[in-house]
C-alpha cells in the first residue's frame, strides 16, 4: 500500500530535545489560544486581549512546523498536521458559535415553556430532598 | 430570540455520535480483516519457496537470522538464511539451533508454543518489552537472539560456559540469578530445560517478525556517546 | 459512621463499590512503591516479590479499582438521572460480593503462587501474562459474568425510568466496554496476533469507552454541582461523543507501528492519535466555560456565593479536564508520532504518559465520586473543603506530576543513549540506566510516589472524616 518509506532518516541526536519542547509546547500554546478564547467570550478578560489568542495559535502553528520538519516527516504526515493545526484554529469558533446557540435558545425555552423548566427542577430538587 | 438550528439540536448530535462512531469501528474492523492475514503465521512451505511473510512460520529456526538495513523501506529489516540480491531473505544460509538444523514444521512449531506459554506463565512481559511493549524493568526483548551480548565474542555467553548462544541463553534462563550481569538481577522463574529451549525458539521467532524497522539502529554503535 | 442519609439502595450499593475501589488503590500506590524502591535498590524482596510481581498487582489494582469505582458510579447516578430506583440491586450486591471474592483470590494467586508451568493450567488458573491482563481465564469469565450482570442492571433500569441523554450514553458505552474484554481473553501462539488483540481491550478501553465514560461522569457532575443546565451538557456530551470516538477508534493504530502489522498504520495511527487530543482540548473548555457562566449568573442576581454545592469533589473535577489534557493530550502527542515513537517506544517516556493519563484522565473523577457519596451520605447541601482535602488534592497531583516530570526526564536518557545511538540492545539498556539523570530520575519518582501515597492516606482520613465537619450547610 505505500510505496514511499516513511522513517527513511534517523532524528539527529541533538534535536531530540527540540522536538519533544516544541511537541509539548504545541498543546500548551494550543491550550492557551482556546483557554484565552474562551475566557474572553465569557468576558472573563478584556477583548483587547483576543489577538494575544491568535499570537498563541500561531506559535502552536509554528511548533508544529518545527516538531514536523525536525522529525523528517513525510508528506502525509505533514498533512496531517496541518489539518490537526486548522481544526485547532476552528474548534473554539465552532463551540462557541454552538454554546450561544444553544444558551440563547434555552433562555427562550424558559419563557415560552415554563413547564418544561419546571419539571426538571423538581426533579432536580426532589432528589436533593432524598438524600 | 434566536432560532432553533440543527446545530443546537441534541438530536443530530446524537445522530452525528452514533454515526461516526459506527463508521470509524466498521473502518476499524474492514482494517482488521486486512491486517490478520498479513500476520498470520508462515510455514515450512513459504520458508522453502522463498516467501517472505512478516511473521515467518518456526522453521526459521534452522536458519541465520540478521537485521539489515533495507534500501528500499529505509530501515532495517529481518534478513533469514542470508540476503539475496535485493537485500530481502534468501532462506540459504542455514544455522545449528540446539545441535541441528532440520527441525521440522512440527518440531519447531511445538518448541515455539512452549516458548510462547511459557513466556506468559513466567510473566516475562512485566519486567521486559516484547515487540516494545511491557514493562520497562530489563532490556527489550524483540532482538534479543540477536544481541552482540550473547554472540560469540559476547560476555554472556562466555560467561554461561556455554559454546552456543542457544544453549547460553537456555542455561540464562534456567539459572539466571547465578548469572548476574548487573545489579538488576532476573529471578530465578522455575524454567524447565524443555521451556528454557521452547522460550529460545520464541525468542528467535520474534526476532524475524517484520518490525518495520524497530529497533532502529540496532547495536551500531557500539558504546554511548551522549547522556552519562 | 453516623447517620446514613441515603434512602435509595442504588447509592448504597454505590458506596459499597466506592470503598472496595479506595482500598484497592491504596494497594495499588503500595506495590507501585514496592517497585519503584526496586528501581534504586535492585535487591529489595529479590526472589521475594520480584518486580514482576509488584508490577503486575501495582497494574491489575489500578484497572479493576476503577472499574469498581466506574460501576459504583453508574449505580450512584442511576436514580439521579431515571427518576426510579435502579432495577437488580440484589443481583448488585450478590455479584459485587462475587466480584470482591474473585478479585481477592486472584491477588492472593499473584502474590504467593506467582508463576506456573508452561501449560494450559497456569492461563486458567494462575496467570495470562500479559500486561494489565494478567487475570487467569477463569477470573476473566467471571467478571464477564459479573459485567453482563451490572449491564443488565443498567439496561433494566434505563428502559424503565427516564432514559435521559447521560443514560443513553451510558448503556451504550458500557456494553462496548464489556464487549472489547473478550476481544483480550483468547490465547494464541502468535506474539503479533497476541498484541493485536491485546491493544484492542487497552487501547479502546482507555482512549474510547473509558473517555466517553468520563464525559458522561462529568456532565452528570456538572448538572448536579453547579446546576449546568442539562440540555447544553447533554447536547456537549455528544459532540464529545463524536470526537472521543471518531478520533480514538482508529487512534489504536499508534500500537500498531511495530508489531509486526503492516505500514499502513503509520498513517492511520498519526493522523486519527494527532487529533485524538481536540476533545481532550474541548471538554476541558467545556468544564470551565460551564463554571464560569454558572457562576456569572450566581453574581448577576447579587448572589457573591459559589454555586458549586461540593468544593472538593467539584474540584477533583476541574483537575480531570485538565489532567486528561495534560496526561492524554500532552504527554500523548509527545510519542504519538511514528517517526518519534521508534524512539520513545517501550521507554520510560511511556511510563510517564501511562501514569499521568491514567491519574489525570480517571483518578481524579472517580475520587471527585467518592466525595460526591460522602456528601450524600452525610446529608450535606454544600460540602466545604477541609484543610484535608486541600493537602491530599495537592499531594496527590503534585506527587503524580513530580513522578511524571522524573520519568520523563529519565525517558530523555533512554531515547538518547538506549535508542538512538545503540538500538535497543542489552548493553544499550544498561547504559542507559546507569545515566546520572536516569538514576537520579528514578530517586525522584520514588520520592513523588511517597508523597503521592502520603496524599492518599490524607485522603482517605478526609473521605472518613469530612462528612462530620461542622462549617458545611446542611
Ligand atoms: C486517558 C487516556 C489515556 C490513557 C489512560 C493512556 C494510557 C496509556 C498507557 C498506560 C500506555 C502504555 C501501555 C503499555 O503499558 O505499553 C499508553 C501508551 C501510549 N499512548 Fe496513551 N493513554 C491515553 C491517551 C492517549 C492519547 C490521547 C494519545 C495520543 C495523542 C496516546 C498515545 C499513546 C502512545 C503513542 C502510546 C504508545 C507508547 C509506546 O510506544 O510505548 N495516549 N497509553
Ligand atoms: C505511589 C505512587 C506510584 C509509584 C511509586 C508507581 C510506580 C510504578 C512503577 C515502578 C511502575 C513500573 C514501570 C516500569 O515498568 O518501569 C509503574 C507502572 C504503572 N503505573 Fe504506577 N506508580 C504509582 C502510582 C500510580 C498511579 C497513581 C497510577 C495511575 C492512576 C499509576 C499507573 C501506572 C501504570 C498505568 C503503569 C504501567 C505503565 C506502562 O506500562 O507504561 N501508577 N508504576
Ligand atoms: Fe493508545
Amino acid at each position: 500500500m505505500v510505496e514511499e518509506a516513511l522513517i527513511l532518516q534517523d532524528i539527529h541526536i541533538d534535536d531530540f530535545l527540540t522536538i519533544f519542547v516544541s511537541a509539548g509546547l504545541v498543546l500548551v500554546f494550543g491550550g492557551f489560544y482556546v483557554g484565552i478564547y474562551t475566557a474572553v467570550k465569557a468576558e472573563l478578560l478584556k477583548p483587547w486581549i483576543m489577538p494575544f489568542a491568535y499570537i498563541a495559535w500561531l506559535c502552536t502553528a509554528y511548533c508544529l512546523y518545527l516538531m514536523g520538519s525536525l522529525m523528517h516527516v513525510n508528506d502525509f504526515t505533514a498533512k496531517t498536521l496541518v489539518v490537526a493545526g486548522l481544526s485547532l484554529l476552528l474548534i473554539p469558533h465552532a463551540v462557541y458559535y454552538m454554546l450561544r446557540r444553544v444558551h440563547e435558545e434555552n433562555e427562550y425555552i424558559h419563557e415560552e415553556n415554563e413547564e418544561y423548566v419546571h419539571e426538571e427542577n423538581e426533579q432536580h430538587v426532589q432528589a436533593k430532598n432524598e438524600h | 430570540m434566536a432560532q432553533k438550528s440543527v446545530w443546537s439540536d441534541n438530536r443530530f448530535w446524537q445522530r452525528s455520535a452514533s454515526w461516526i462512531t459506527g463508521f470509524a469501528a466498521m473502518l476499524l474492523i474492514w482494517l482488521t480483516f486486512d491486517t490478520i492475514p498479513q500476520i498470520m503465521m508462515g510455514n515450512d512451505t513459504d520458508i522453502k519457496e522463498g516467501v517472505t511473510k512478516r511473521v515467518p512460520g518456526p522453521t526459521v529456526i534452522n536458519y541465520k537470522i540478521t537485521y539489515e538495513m533495507s534500501k528500499r523501506r529505509g530501515h532495517e529489516i529481518p534478513v533469514i538464511g542470508g540476503a539475496n540480491a535485493e537485500g530481502t531473505s534468501s532462506f540459504q544460509e542455514k544455522e545449528l539451533f540446539f545441535g541441528r538444523d532440520d527441525w521440522s514444521q512440527e518440531e519447531a512449531m511445538e518448541m515455539l508454543a512452549l516458548g510462547k506459554l511459557a513466556s506468559q506463565a513466567k510473566n516475562c512481559m512485566n519486567c521486559h518489552t516484547l515487540l516494545g511493549n511491557g514493562a520497562y524493568y530489563a532490556p527489550d526483548l524483540t532482538k534479543s537472539w540477536l544481541d552482540p551480548m550473547w554472540g560469540p565474542e559476547g560476555p554472556l555467553q562466555a560467561m554461561t560456559g556455554k559454546s552456543t548462544k542457544e544453549e547460553a541463553m537456555a542455561e540464562f534462563l534456567i539459572n539466571p540469578s547465578q548469572y548476574p550481569t548487573h545489579a538488576r538481577m532476573m529471578p530465578k522463574l522455575g524454567i524447565t530445560a524443555a521451556e528454557a529451549k521452547g522460550l529460545v525458539a520464541f525468542l528467535k521467532h520474534m526476532s524475524t517478525i517484520d518490525t518495520n524497522g524497530f529497533p532502529r539502529n540496532f547495536g551500531k554503535i557500539k558504546g554511548a556517546v551522549h547522556g552519562k | 459512621m453516623a447517620n446514613n442519609y441515603l434512602t435509595s439502595e442504588s447509592k448504597k450499593l454505590a458506596t459499597w463499590y466506592f470503598t472496595f475501589a479506595a482500598i484497592l488503590f491504596g494497594a495499588q500506590l503500595l506495590f507501585g512503591l514496592v517497585a519503584a524502591i526496586q528501581y534504586v535498590m535492585p535487591g529489595f524482596l529479590f526472589e521475594i516479590l520480584d518486580f514482576s510481581v509488584a508490577r503486575t498487582v501495582h497494574i491489575n489494582a489500578l484497572v479493576i479499582w476503577m472499574v469498581f469505582a466506574m460501576m459504583g458510579s453508574v449505580y450512584w447516578l442511576l436514580p439521579d438521572e431515571t427518576g426510579i430506583e435502579t432495577v437488580g440491586i440484589g443481583l448488585g450486591k450478590l455479584f459485587y460480593w462475587v466480584f470482591v471474592a474473585a478479585i481477592v483470590v486472584v491477588v492472593l494467586v499473584y502474590l504467593f503462587v506467582q508463576v506456573g508451568p508452561a501449560d494450559q493450567t497456569t492461563i486458567w488458573f494462575i496467570m495470562e501474562g500479559r500486561e494489565y491482563l494478567e487475570a487467569p481465564r477463569w477470573a476473566d469469565i467471571g467478571i464477564v459474568v459479573v459485567v453482563l450482570g451490572f449491564i443488565y442492571n443498567l439496561y433494566a433500569t434505563g428502559m424503565k425510568g427516564k432514559r435521559t441523554g447521560i443514560v443513553t450514553v451510558l448503556m451504550a458505552d458500557m456494553l462496548a466496554f464489556a464487549g472489547i474484554y473478550l476481544a483480550g481473553m483468547g490465547y494464541t501462539d502468535n506474539i503479533s496476533v497476541d498484541q493485536f488483540w491485546w491493544w484492542w481491550v487497552i487501547h479502546l478501553w482507555v482512549e474510547a469507552t473509558w473517555e466517553v465514560f468520563v464525559g458522561a461522569i462529568a456532565a452528570y457532575g456538572l448538572i448536579h454541582m453547579i446546576g449546568a443546565h442539562r440540555k447544553v451538557v447533554e447536547m456537549w456530551l455528544w459532540i464529545e461523543v463524536a470526537m472521543l470516538f471518531g478520533s480514538g477508534i482508529l487512534g489504536i493504530g499508534h500500537h500498531y507501528f511495530w508489531i509486526g502489522t503492516p505500514e499502513y498504520w503509520w498513517e492511520i495511527g498519526a493522523l486519527f492519535s494527532a487529533l485524538e487530543p481536540l476533545p481532550l482540548v474541548a471538554m476541558f473548555i467545556h468544564v470551565l466555560y460551564d463554571w464560569g457562566k454558572q457562576q456569572g449568573a450566581q453574581e448577576a442576581q447579587g448572589k457573591e456565593v459559589s454555586v458549586v454545592t461540593n468544593k472538593p469533589a467539584f474540584t477533583w473535577f476541574v483537575l480531570q479536564a485538565f489532567g486528561n489534557f495534560l496526561g492524554a493530550g500532552v504527554w500523548g502527542f509527545f510519542h504519538t508520532f511514528p517517526q518519534v515513537n521508534l524512539y520513545t517506544h517501550g521507554t520510560q517516556f511511556t511510563s510517564a504518559h501511562g501514569h499521568l493519563a491514567f491519574f489525570g484522565a480517571y483518578a481524579t473523577i472517580l475520587i471527585g465520586m467518592f466525595y460526591i457519596a460522602v456528601q450524600n451520605k452525610n446529608g450535606i447541601k454544600v460540602m466545604k473543603a477541609t484543610k484535608k482535602s486541600i493537602w491530599a488534592t495537592c499531594m496527590i497531583f503534585g506527587g503524580v506530576l513530580g513522578m511524571t516530570v522524573a520519568l520523563t526526564l529519565a525517558g530523555y536518557v533512554q531515547v538518547l543513549v538506549s535508542r538512538a545511538q545503540m538500538g535497543a540492545t542489552w548493553a544499550g539498556y544498561f547504559d542507559g540506566q546507569a545515566g546520572i539523570w536516569f538514576a537520579q530520575g528514578m530517586d525522584w519518582r520514588l520520592i513523588m510516589g511517597v508523597v503521592t501515597f502520603i496524599g492518599f492516606i490524607i485522603l482517605i482520613k478526609d473521605l472518613l472524616s469530612i462528612g462530620s465537619a461542622t462549617h458545611h450547610e446542611r
